[in-house]
């Protein structure tokens, strides 16, 4: 495994909740219907009347040590040694949805074929997937507030992120997950 | 891996250089041109990339000094909006019945020319103001509804009455113009009814107001539940729908009580303090806390921070606009700003917006050419005679253009033009309008997509999106930039720019509308730059003008104070050169001269006899992370943020009703009831409910149906009351937009 990863920052005082990120991953990813590879979540904090809200705007945060792979049966899914991006073969996936279930994060979507699908960080190299060679990729970019980077990062950094990201979530409501 | 992100994470979108290497990459073609997904006018630079003849996706322009490359949801969406299977695809003439939905095809020239005709005859019999266009919100359209209204002959500019000019007619009335908010040098920024950040999210308002907070200024949002605005604030005034000028004459009785005032201020600028003093004692928080439920220490506590901080700015936004007692809201804010000493002086509220170092555009509006006639002739007055025309010419309130249908009072509108606004779930009194509509004479409707009422309409005619034409050039700020036309019109469509001055060429009115020349007339407007638009299309990102040697300056009063109104009258806008904090037009044409509190139709405090059968206050939103007002909910990545209508509900008050989240509720008021979903939600008033407007539109790649525009379906304006007396403004119109209600379980 390389030292260094690819990892999303999120800068939550700077996200405003415009789900731009969101919808910018949809349009340039051209991603089916009722599936969202990067989702905006809404988090409350406090209680009426001291009460606020924030929100954290995640897609697959590409683990360290991916609890995705460890439960897939078929093989389905790797993590690539160069960079650290996780991969999905579709060829290989049944549609069993164990990766969802295991996934802390509720990151893996299902699209119209019934295999999985999830955010590759536009850098899978993959024919027909837009180049980002000059810029970050959409959701980055779009970004009116500058709230998500995406940068290589030793890998020390990269599970400070998870760590953060897992407590950011853990606070958004139950329902919105489904 | 094949594709490294060179320099990668400059965390930006593209240039026109990289938009252009992307799109040669590709095999696609890149046009640079702005982003139209949001009214009333978006502004935002975008790159948009059409493959094989489609028009694929968008990128922000890094080149935009409005939004820096940044684009919101809404942009991103636009080619779902483009390709919808909802888009209107000829021009439609009624064969049935009303409301029958039997319409037969028809070319343009002929849907022109039978326009033409018909309001030929009807100004021949009825005079031409019998003719009344709807333009509820100011778009770059706008001022050429206003010149083809002109040389018409009608008056009847048909404005909303509940949103902007109301606080331009307020606050020009009190400090001569309506302010700006010095975002970047403030220390506290009072968000008062106003949501920054779901309308325009990637303009510079919100960048200014995150680096605001970065820089460590404090933030209190005022409205009845928490957005995304309390979210990056300090501190929430939780206030009851509609109660703004309540809460502002407390404030304002603290700071008069507690001496908080700048006092040499006062004494140089203001009229009318002393009976203020008076008149304010009314008012204590104590009594505020009975109106607004903020207790009335946080009255005291937001009343006194902003008096004393000497660098604090309100933005005051359009949900004040909303209230029988608007007016007094407005300006009781105004007062605020002024005796607190934050008036035109860094980090407060500015006058004026200062220098831009571009020329502007020429107008086409023909302000100059209103007479008391025309005056005289206003079926339903937006502001009282003697202060028409006011901000670009004279208008009547859109409501009372419908009404006018039925009352026949002071004589019927005969024809009805809505070029991209829906009456029956845009305006409140969904019922009343349905029935004008079915009444009126003749209804021509234009618009992008199906709209909710255009059953009604005599004439359908289907509009290009602005993504399939080539204008209008849009300009703000420092900066102009010519509209490029991304694909060809998908139909036979032209534009609402094309339709007026083709109509005004049928109706005989060509040497007024630049005989029907698109280019001519742009080619007008541009005239102060020394430009054409051919010349300008020339530069493909715009030209940005320099700002250099425009630094503003302050304490602009003596030049503010005097400014001549735009009434026939040009009686100047404060008489007394000073600020009215007692206002003698005002009370020279029969209002209060003082800012008083008027209950809504139906509240809490106002109608304690409804309470016991509708106990929750209901008001609604009327913009969206997803949504523009009542447009694009057919629009499949936008719906999936919001797929269904919901209602804002505070847990304990659902649990008490036995509603969980996500539950199909019944939502009752004296006036019309709906059928929507609970969203059980932590961050509102308890006694409060709230829902976003402008929900009627199905989604079919989505599988969702239209739902019914009166009882039974979730438009909120089913719900308010349209009664003369007690839903309007006196002196502004702004309709309620509360009412009393009770929430109930759907049992099916
Ligand atoms: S799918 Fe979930 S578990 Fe797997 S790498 Fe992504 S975030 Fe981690
Ligand atoms: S990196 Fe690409 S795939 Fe991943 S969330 Fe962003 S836009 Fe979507
Ligand atoms: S685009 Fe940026 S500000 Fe908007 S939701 Fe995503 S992370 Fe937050």
């Amino acid at each position: 495994m390389s030292a260094e990863q690819w990892g999303f920052i999120f800068k939550q005082e700077n996200c405003i909740q415009c789900h731009g990120c969101e919808v910018a991953c949809k349009t340039w990813r051209g991603i089916d219907l009722g599936v969202s590879w990067r989702r905006v979540i809404n988090i409350w904090n406090g209680e009426y009347p001291h009460i606020t809200c924030s929100s954290t705007s995640i897609s697959c945060m590409h683990c360290s040590e991916p609890y995705c792979i460890d439960v897939c049966t078929t093989g389905a899914i790797s993590k690539r040694d160069t960079d650290g991006i996780v991969l999905v073969d579709t060829k290989q996936c049944v549609g069993c949805r164990a990766c969802y279930d295991a996934c802390p994060y509720k990151v893996p979507q299902f699209g119209l074929d019934g295999t999985m699908q999830k955010c590759d960080m536009c850098l899978s190299g993959k024919p027909g997937i837009p180049d980002f060679t000059q810029n970050a990729p959409p959701c980055v970019s779009t970004c009116p507030t500058k709230a998500l980077v995406l940068k290589k990062m030793p890998a020390s950094e990269k599970k400070e992120m998870e760590k953060a990201m897992k407590v950011f979530f853990n606070q958004s409501d139950e329902y919105q997950h489904v | 891996m094949t594709k490294q992100p060179g320099q990668a994470f400059k965390n930006c979108a593209l240039t026109f250089d990289e938009a252009r290497a992307m799109a040669r990459k590709n095999g696609e073609k890149v046009v640079p041109t702005f982003c139209a997904m949001c009214g009333p006018n978006p502004t935002c630079g975008v790159y948009a990339f059409v493959k094989n003849g489609r028009f694929t996706r968008v990128a922000g322009m890094m080149e935009s000094p409005i939004n820096k490359g940044g684009v919101c949801p809404k942009g991103h969406a636009a080619p779902q909006w483009v390709y919808s299977p909802d888009r209107l695809k000829k021009p439609l003439l009624r064969k049935g019945d009303k409301n029958e939905g039997l319409f037969q095809e028809i070319p343009w020239d002929e849907a022109i020319s039978i326009i033409a005709d018909r309001l030929q005859q009807q100004k021949k019999q009825y005079g031409p103001e019998s003719l009344a266009i709807l333009a509820p919100a100011h778009r770059s359209y706008s001022n050429l509804i206003r010149r083809f209204l002109v040389v018409h002959g009608s008056p009847n500019y048909g404005h909303s009455g509940i949103c902007y000019v109301q606080k331009e007619f307020a606050f020009t009335y009190t400090i001569g113009c309506q302010p700006r908010c010095d975002y970047k040098h403030a220390d506290l920024i009072i968000l008062w009814g106003r949501q920054p950040i779901y309308s325009g999210p990637a303009m510079g308002a919100v960048r200014s107001l995150v680096a605001a907070k970065q820089r460590g200024a404090k933030i209190v949002a005022i409205k009845p539940s928490v957005e995304p605005d309390v979210g990056v604030g300090d501190i929430w005034v939780p206030l009851r729908p509609g109660t703004d000028a309540a809460l502002a004459l407390s404030m304002l009785n603290v700071i008069v009580e507690e001496n908080l005032i700048d006092a040499q201020f006062v004494e140089t600028w203001c009229h009318g303090y002393q009976q203020l003093q008076e008149h304010i004692r009314k008012y204590p928080p104590e009594w505020g806390e009975q109106i607004t439920g903020v207790p009335a220490g946080q009255i005291r506590e937001i009343a006194r921070l902003y008096a004393t901080t000497k660098a604090a700015t309100i933005d005051l936004g359009n949900g004040v606009e909303h209230a029988p007692s608007s007016n007094d809201a407005i300006r009781s804010v105004a007062i605020l700003m002024a005796i607190t000493g934050h008036l035109d002086r860094p980090g407060g509220n500015l006058l004026g917006g200062g220098k831009s170092g571009m020329p502007r555009p020429k107008t086409v509006h023909l302000p100059g050419s209103y007479t008391q006639e025309m005056i005289d002739k206003l079926v339903g007055p937006e502001f009282p005679r003697n202060f028409q025309p006011f901000w670009g010419g004279t208008s009547s309130s859109y409501y009372r253009i419908l009404n006018s249908v039925l009352t026949e009072n002071p004589y019927p509108i005969r024809t009805i033009i809505s070029p991209g606004t829906q009456p029956t779930v845009s305006m409140r009194g969904s019922k009343r309008i349905v029935e004008a509509l079915k009444k009126v004479d003749f209804y021509v409707v234009l618009d992008v997509t199906r709209t909710a009422d255009m059953n009604y309409a005599d004439i359908i005619l289907p509009v290009s999106t602005p993504y399939e034409t080539d204008h209008p050039f849009e300009s703000k700020g420092n900066w102009i930039m010519a509209r490029n036309k991304v694909i060809e019109p998908l139909a036979d469509y032209k534009s609402i720019y094309e339709f007026f001055l083709d109509l005004g060429v049928q109706m005989g009115y060509g040497g007024d509308f630049w005989h029907g020349s698109i280019a001519d007339y742009q080619n007008y407007q541009l005239s102060p730059f020394d430009l054409t638009i051919e010349r300008l299309r020339k530069h493909p990102t715009g030209l940005t003008f320099k700002t250099e040697g425009t630094a503003r300056t302050y304490e602009n009063y003596s030049r503010v104070f005097q400014r001549r109104s735009a009434a026939l009258s040009r009686e100047p806008y404060l008489p007394q050169g000073k600020v009215a904090i007692y206002n003698t037009i005002f009370e020279r044409e029969g209002f209060n001269p003082l800012p008083e509190w008027r209950e809504p139709p139906e509240s809490i405090t106002g109608t304690p006899e409804l309470t016991k059968k509708y106990p929750l206050i209901l008001s609604d939103y009327h913009t969206s992370k997803a949504y523009s007002a009542a447009w694009q909910r057919n629009v499949p990545y936008l719906r999936e943020l919001q797929p269904f209508p919901m209602l804002h509900i505070h847990p304990e008050t659902a649990a008490v009703r036995g509603i969980k989240n996500n539950d199909w509720i019944i939502v009752e008021s004296p006036h019309g009831w709906m059928k929507v979903k609970a969203e059980l939600y932590p961050g509102i008033r308890p006694d409060t409910v709230m829902i976003l407007h402008g929900w009627w539109q199905g989604c079919r790649e989505l599988g969702f149906d239209d739902t019914p525009l009166l009882d039974g379906g979730a438009n909120v304006n089913n719900m308010y009351s349209v009664d003369g007396e007690k839903a309007f403004d006196p002196l502004i119109t702004a309709m309620s937009s509360q009412t009393l209600v009770e929430v109930r379980k759907y049992e099916c």
